[in-house]
């Protein structure tokens, strides 16, 4: 399954994935390896006896597969073990002798082991290690209420919401991917690697950084401003557009729209339109009204105005740009069939790299 | 320990989060990363961040310093002739170039891959846009949260059967998460050109990037036209019950709960917010308060790594993993404009002092805006 002609295709990566670990800590694990497996590398999955619980997680496809588990696991080779034997710890410390680097989360019961191996460790956990993290009851939405996202999102007089996705997960399963190539980099260039340790609540914080940011510059911590806010998601002819412009684009704005109201004092600095937003939004909101997303995108971008067409999961499958980047790959999966799915969102000399299938559970690829 | 990329060399045209914080990862992983503005284009971060009016401050903007760090500065103008040719040699002496202009700007500077790679064909070239190189939307404008819609979040995001939400101007959420992953494939790239002696032209889309977050759902729909999904609230499918919760103190807290309790609110509503994340841990159910910035900043074992002072006491962005058990070394505070563009050209191209007198006389290098707005 191993590319030569692929940039990682010298790296074999192990990803362990202990039973009894949070789910939110498996995606970032798989999808860090995802990646790095996308790129070539040989990435062997080690299962427990009952697989990866990502398996059984929503969505699913209509044949009952797990659209999660397939996303996910492109391009690995699994292998079931199972870690409460001693027979199974030692076919995965022989796998670890001859790895590069291994990824797993701090719960994992072979944890210590794995930290001591050959193998560049890359650790993935809930939280800071003082604050008590294998132990600590975890969830993707506690992690966006810790790190501070939830603050920034909805109204302010109600609930704080969640950003849709996996995104807590996701975003600490993109820095492990970083971490393991700094861990693969250092060792090619004849350096000690780094152990590298992400923790879900970490990144969050981090991802989010003007809160720390703004409450440092001004005593105030910014936060959900919801309708009163300049930046407004209104309703068109057919969905919703995000309205969404810098101070310079301002003029350009008033030109599109064409209200002669909006050239008035009120809304001429950035201040004064936050003053004024309820009185802006009615001026503007109308302009929406009686348009698509597709006219109300082509007249903005005309004028340099980056107003955002809301567009769902499946619309996305059309969009002319995805299609002209062939972004959504099309893979053939040998029991599921047919599949569309993002492919790593980088062309590198112009070159996509295509996900290979997630490996079955009950094929049982072992590694040579 | 020897830094992992020590011996790396990065220019830098990175501006605001997207491109700068791409090479300020690499800076603190021990690149050395020269940043290029000029006198006429700022990082726009430096006047987003204005503070106030006085001499110097486009040198103290809270943005700016929380993203540079560890970067050398130069400012050299790109739209003079000469200017094009010192950053063309400083190119040689470089393994990679990250950038987040429009796309079309640094072709027209003579300083696009083309024109860079027929000087240094090891160089790894990092353009981030929003829409990717290619593709009939390449020209087409976003600022942060417009990727919020055009990527699907937005769609997924919001109360209840309500209107689509945007992560916000506070958050720009798809730009944060552009830098995670190009970095990553950036020190991939620079290990492929060590070996081949070849560099490459990486071409990141930052909505590809926030689109590849939703790749399950992209795939579930693709397979299923009837999977349509709308605003759902805190709610996440295979999850019993999960929300946030005012607490008696005013405060809100979330918890994700293995099964539907609906007493949770009114348990929540009748004490205060630490009682009731503290007997939710203990019950082993998933909970926090929702932070704001003040409680990030004050929360120093949640800061751990991410949060950093540097030498002149200031806050700055940390690391967003732990090496080794360490965070970030702050070896430099952001760079003032042009602070480091004669020790640069001293030391990389071994101009004298006559040559520098010229390029600062002639404009093309300088220490102070030209501009006020950008």
């Amino acid at each position: 399954m191993v590319n030569a002609s692929l940039p990682l295709s010298r790296f074999t990566i192990v990803e362990v994935n202990d039973s009894d670990v949070p789910l939110c800590l498996r995606l970032a694990t798989s999808l860090a390896a995802k990646i790095a497996a996308d790129l070539g590398a040989d990435v062997i999955k080690v299962e427990p006896p009952d697989g990866d619980p990502a398996r059984a997680a929503p969505p699913f496809l209509p044949s009952g597969a797990s659209a999660l588990f397939q996303f996910l696991n492109t391009s690995k080779r699994a292998l079931v073990l199972d870690l409460a034997t001693a027979a199974g710890r030692g076919r995965l410390s022989q796998l670890l002798d001859r790895a590069d680097a291994c990824l797993f989360e701090e719960p994992a019961s072979v944890a210590p082991m794995l930290r001591a191996g050959r193998a560049t460790p890359i650790e993935i956990a809930g939280f800071p290690s003082q604050m008590a993290a294998a132990r600590r009851p975890v969830s993707e939405l506690a992690i966006q209420a810790l790190g501070g996202l939830m603050h920034m999102i909805g109204e302010p007089d109600r609930k704080p919401l969640k950003l849709g996705g996996h995104q807590a997960s996701y975003a600490a399963g993109l820095t492990a991917f970083t971490g393991l190539a700094v861990a693969l980099a250092s060792r090619d260039f004849g350096r000690r690697a780094p152990s590298v340790r992400v923790s879900l609540a970490e990144v969050m914080q981090w991802v989010n950084w003007k809160a720390a940011s703004g409450a440092a510059a001004t005593g105030i911590s910014p936060g959900r401003e919801g309708l009163k806010s300049e930046f407004q998601v209104v309703p068109c002819r057919d969905g919703h557009i995000a309205v969404v412009y810098t101070v310079t684009q301002w003029s350009a704005l008033c030109d599109l729209i064409g209200d002669a109201g909006l050239r008035d004092g009120r809304f001429e600095t950035r201040a004064g339109r936050r003053r004024h937003v309820a009185d802006l939004y009615a001026i503007i909101a109308p302009w929406f009204a009686g348009k698509t997303r597709a006219e109300i995108q082509k007249q903005a971008q005309a004028k340099g105005v980056p107003f955002g067409p809301v567009f769902t999961p499946a619309e996305l499958l059309t969009t002319e740009q995805y299609l002209a980047r062939s972004f959504l790959a099309e893979m053939m999966h040998p029991d599921l069939g047919r599949m569309r799915m993002p492919q790593l969102p980088v062309q590198w000399n112009g070159r996509s790299f295509a996900p290979r299938p997630a490996p079955s559970l009950d094929r049982r690829e072992i590694a040579a | 320990m020897t830094a992992p990329l020590s011996g790396v060399r990065v220019l830098d045209f990175g501006l605001l989060t997207a491109g700068a914080n791409t090479s300020a990862m690499l800076a603190d992983l021990g690149a050395d990363v020269l940043k290029i503005e000029s006198g006429a284009y700022l990082d726009p971060f430096r006047v987003v961040g204005k503070m106030d009016d006085a001499d110097g401050w486009w040198n103290r903007s809270p943005q700016f310093r929380f993203t540079n760090r560890n970067k050398r500065g130069l400012a050299i103008n790109l739209k003079d002739p000469e200017g094009q040719r010192v950053i063309r040699a400083l190119a040689t002496h470089c393994d990679v170039v990250v950038e987040n202009f429009r796309r079309g700007v640094l072709d027209r500077a003579g300083l696009g891959y083309a024109a860079l790679k027929a000087v240094n064909p090891r160089l790894v070239f990092a353009a981030i846009s929003s829409q990717g190189d290619t593709g009939p939307e390449r020209m087409n404008v976003s600022f942060g949260s417009t990727l919020d819609a055009t990527s699907g979040i937005a769609a997924l995001t919001g109360y209840e059967g309500e209107i689509p939400r945007i992560s916000g101007m506070d958050v720009n959420y798809p730009d944060q998460i552009v830098s995670l992953f190009a970095a990553g494939i950036v020190i991939a790239a620079v290990m492929e050109a060590r070996h081949t002696g070849e560099g490459a032209f990486l071409d990141f889309s930052q909505r590809e990037v926030a689109s590849f977050t939703l790749g399950e759902e992209i795939l579930a729909a693709s397979a299923c036209p009837a999977h349509q999904l709308e605003p759902r609230g805190n709610a996440e499918a295979g999850v019993a019950q999960q929300d946030a919760y005012r607490c008696k103190d005013g405060r809100w807290i979330a918890a994700t709960l293995p099964k539907v309790d609906h007493a949770v609110a009114s348990f929540c509503a009748t004490r205060d917010s630490p009682e009731v994340v503290a007997t939710l841990l203990s019950r082993g159910i998933a909970a926090a308060p929702c932070h704001d910035g003040g409680d990030l900043l004050h929360d120093a074992t949640l800061a751990g790594v991410t949060l950093a002072r540097a030498s002149d006491g200031g806050l700055v962005k940390g690391l967003p993993y732990e090496l080794d058990g360490k965070g970030v070394a702050i070896v430099r505070i952001a760079p003032d404009l042009g602070q480091h563009t004669d020790e640069v050209l001293r030391e990389l191209l071994g101009f004298g002092d006559a040559d520098l007198a010229i390029l600062r006389k002639s404009g093309v290098t300088s220490t102070m805006p030209t501009v006020g707005e950008v």
